[in-house]
């Protein structure tokens, strides 16, 4: 089954491709999310696993979980701007990868050390309040750059390579216009495929770790401490060490979804790194894709994004307000409803750049009537995980 | 190493840290700081009020309480935008403030009353989690609304709602001396205002019925269902009342040139929000009250000793309230006067 969405996942720019050239191309530009939603869903959404990893599987909310995003972010920008000691801006990207997520690793066992005697809600409003701290402390530290509430974006035009350092051909360059692009049998594909692709298998190798954790006697504890931490420590396990060992891992996942998202955009901004909503976008994503539920979090930020970027400004790929303007008529859209508001007016007014209230009334409502999120009602109703009863249903039991 | 720098260059200005100490305790100067800390705690514990009222009783974290005070701090501008026309006197715009925060406080405990039924009611058997999470999810629906409505009308040129703010009465906006000491006449309406406030709700949670009610069903809501309170009703009025102190703080907010009605209000007055009822012990308006106190005044010395002394460090004063709550959490994770199970029903 996690083949069969890799797979689909792997498809996606050829699927893209063909659809936006297709009969059908208008209405697919406006639906499907663009090639750089998709690069941002992968790494973003990578940062949700990492903070589904421990809020959802222990149980602690991590509120200010965006402390160790941001790291791994600025960790790989300053690093490539030559402001790290003992790494030179030469440093591959991979090894500033690895870096900023230990740097990451390292920010969550003081943060968990302090964090965990605490529990519930207190726990996460000192996670926040730590990430707070640090917001703040990045957004006027003078150091990263010259303005830094505008946060620091890459000096010079190369771009970052991932892959095996020194090894030319094995590494490709990320990012939209200092990316590679790639000729595979008669086919070129686009700079930005090809990021999808480097950024994909970094994700891809990340989840296969997270699930291999989650499924090891380690993360049977985690699942123990959600449910009942007091009997999980009546059994026997030092509870405090597995949860600060859950948080730090879950830092270094962070970090490495942070370094991905330098990698691609080459720039962050102390709101995209550290803010406490960033946090928040991830708690979105595991909600609606399932709390618990380590995929979860990609459908779900997918979810989101495609929302989001279908009801985005015109002029940003497709989506539904250009689509509407271009197809409904002059005279409708200037028809009046009332008090001197149009139908363009109003449609300008409710749609443009306001996906939020859109996802908000979503969440809303899966709080309220989906509180498992997609992934984990369709899992209750196929009674067990979808890679293991899809298959028995679809072909019985054998 | 420009932090290292930093380091030695404060170690320098030893000097200055002594000029600064003598400056600090000269009466008229500590007076100025305490009365900015007092205004500063006034503002404070009114954001955070509202809030440890639902948390207190509900148990729920109102994620939403931000959006509410933004929402207040609109409502009340708007009010006294449209209002202020017909009294231009300063004592005229005083009573139409009150007006306005009268109006505000009812229209916010109808959203809030109206929230409560229709979302929150349903969720109560749930992990508390999930309460948290809806009220996050209400903050998202109306924060947007706000910006629809904000740039629908075109109300938003700056990042502080000028019009609204023209309606400070002049003897406010102007430095009032008392004996050697120079302090703005808002602050001092702040800590008037702020003393009201508490003063209420402190009366109504001690010596109406309701309060009674009210306070039973934060000590032990199963034992006041059993003894015939209807707990869902009180959880309602609550709610509803929460989200009222919530707009009235806005309105106050409103007029503050250091806040101002804007639409990112709502995270920059939630997150205090959170740290002073965190201080002062989840749920326990005695502590919100000692909480709110603690943060102004620290914020205020801080501020001033940062602005005087130590100029370099321009961060430190907008992160002094976080550390505070870090600090605390590690000394008393529970609050000053929290307990550690609170709203477990």
């Amino acid at each position: 089954m996690y083949l069969v969405v890799v797979g689909l996942l792997a498809c996606y720019p050829a699927i893209y491709h063909l659809l936006t050239q297709s009969p059908l191309g208008e209405v697919a530009v406006t639906v499907l999310p663009r090639m750089e939603t998709m690069v941002a869903v992968l790494y973003f959404s990578l940062f949700a696993m990492s903070f589904d990893f421990v809020s959802g599987y222990t149980g602690y909310l991590s509120f200010g979980h965006a402390a160790f995003y941001g790291t791994g972010a600025y960790t790989v920008l300053l690093i490539a701007n030559g402001k790290v000691p003992l790494f030179g801006p030469e440093t591959p990207f991979l090894l500033a990868l690895v870096v900023g997520a230990v740097l990451a690793t390292v920010l969550a066992v003081v943060i968990g050390l302090v964090s965990f005697r605490l529990t519930g809600v207190y726990f996460a409003m000192i996670t926040l309040g730590f990430a707070q701290v640090l917001y703040v402390f990045v957004r006027d530290w003078d150091y990263v750059g010259s303005n830094p509430r505008d946060g620091i974006a890459l000096s010079g035009a190369r771009g970052f390579e991932l892959g095996v350092p020194y090894v030319d051909q094995l590494t490709v360059a990320l990012g939209t216009l200092t990316g590679d692009t790639l000729a595979i049998a008669g086919h070129t594909l686009g700079t930005t495929t090809v990021s999808f692709y480097a950024v994909g298998i970094v994700v891809l190798l990340c989840f296969a770790a997270m699930q291999r954790i989650l499924h090891s006697p380690f993360g049977r504890v985690m699942v123990a401490i959600r449910e009942n931490e007091e009997r999980a420590e009546a059994i026997g396990y030092d509870t405090f060490r597995y949860k600060l060992g859950a948080f730090a891992i879950s830092g270094f996942f962070g970090g490495v979804a942070g370094g991905l998202l330098a990698g691609f955009k080459r720039s962050v901004t102390p709101e995209s790194g550290f803010y406490f909503l960033t946090s928040g976008d991830a708690l979105l994503a595991s909600i609606i894709g399932g709390f618990g539920t380590l995929a979860g979090p990609l459908w779900g930020h997918l979810f989101d994004e495609t929302v989001r970027e279908f009801l985005s400004k015109r002029g940003q790929g497709g989506g539904l307000l250009p689509y509407l303007e271009q197809t409904l008529s002059e005279a409708f859209l200037t028809t009046e409803l009332v008090g001197g508001l149009t139908v363009e007016g109003f449609i300008t007014a409710a749609l443009n750049g306001h996906a939020s209230l859109y996802v908000g009334i979503v969440f809303v409502l899966f709080v309220l009537y989906v509180p498992d999120g997609i992934v984990g009602t369709v899992r209750s109703r196929l009674g067990g995980p979808v890679a293991r009863s899809l298959p028995e249903r679809l072909w019985g039991d054998r | 190493m420009t932090l290292a720098l930093e380091l030695v260059q404060q170690a320098l200005l030893q000097v200055g840290f002594v000029d600064g100490l003598a400056e600090f305790v000269r009466p008229s100067t500590f007076a100025e700081v305490v009365l900015q800390g007092l205004s500063k705690a006034a503002i404070y514990v009114m954001i955070a009020a509202g809030l440890t009222l639902i948390f207190g009783l509900l148990g729920v974290l109102n994620f939403a309480h931000g959006a509410l005070t933004m929402i207040g701090a609109y409502l009340g501008g708007l009010v006294m935008v449209l209002t202020v026309a017909q009294g231009t006197g300063p004592w005229a715009r005083l009573a139409l403030f009150f007006v306005a925060m009268a109006v505000v406080f009812g229209l916010l405990s109808a959203l809030g009353g109206s929230i409560e039924v229709s979302l929150i009611r349903p969720l109560y058997d749930r992990p508390l989690i999930y309460q948290i999470l809806l009220t996050f999810g209400v903050t998202l629906v109306l924060e947007e609304l706000a910006r629809i409505v904000v740039g629908f009308y075109g109300l938003q040129p700056l990042a502080e709602w000028q019009a609204a703010l023209g309606t400070i009465p002049a003897f406010l906006e102007t430095s009032q001396s008392l004996g050697p000491v120079s302090v703005r006449g808002l602050a001092l309406f702040e800590i008037l205002l702020g003393a009201l406030t508490v003063a209420a709700i402190w009366g109504f949670l001690t010596r109406t019925r309701y309060g009674l009610f009210i306070r039973a069903g934060s000590e032990d809501s199963e034992m006041a269902e059993a003894l015939g309170i209807d707990v869902r009703r009180v959880f309602t009025v609550v709610f509803a009342l929460g989200a009222g102190v919530a707009g009235v703080a806005g309105t106050l907010l409103m007029w503050d040139p250091v806040w101002g009605a804007s639409v990112p209000l709502a995270a920059e007055s939630l997150l205090p929000a959170f740290v002073v009822v965190i201080i002062g012990g989840l749920g326990t308006f005695r502590g919100t009250v000692v909480g709110g106190l603690i943060v102004g005044l620290v914020d205020a010395t801080t501020t001033w000793w940062f602005q005087n002394v130590v100029v370099e460090w321009t961060w430190l004063p907008e992160v002094a309230i976080f550390m505070i709550l870090v600090v605390a959490l590690i000394v008393r994770p529970q609050g000053i006067y929290g307990v550690e199970e609170v709203g477990g029903h």
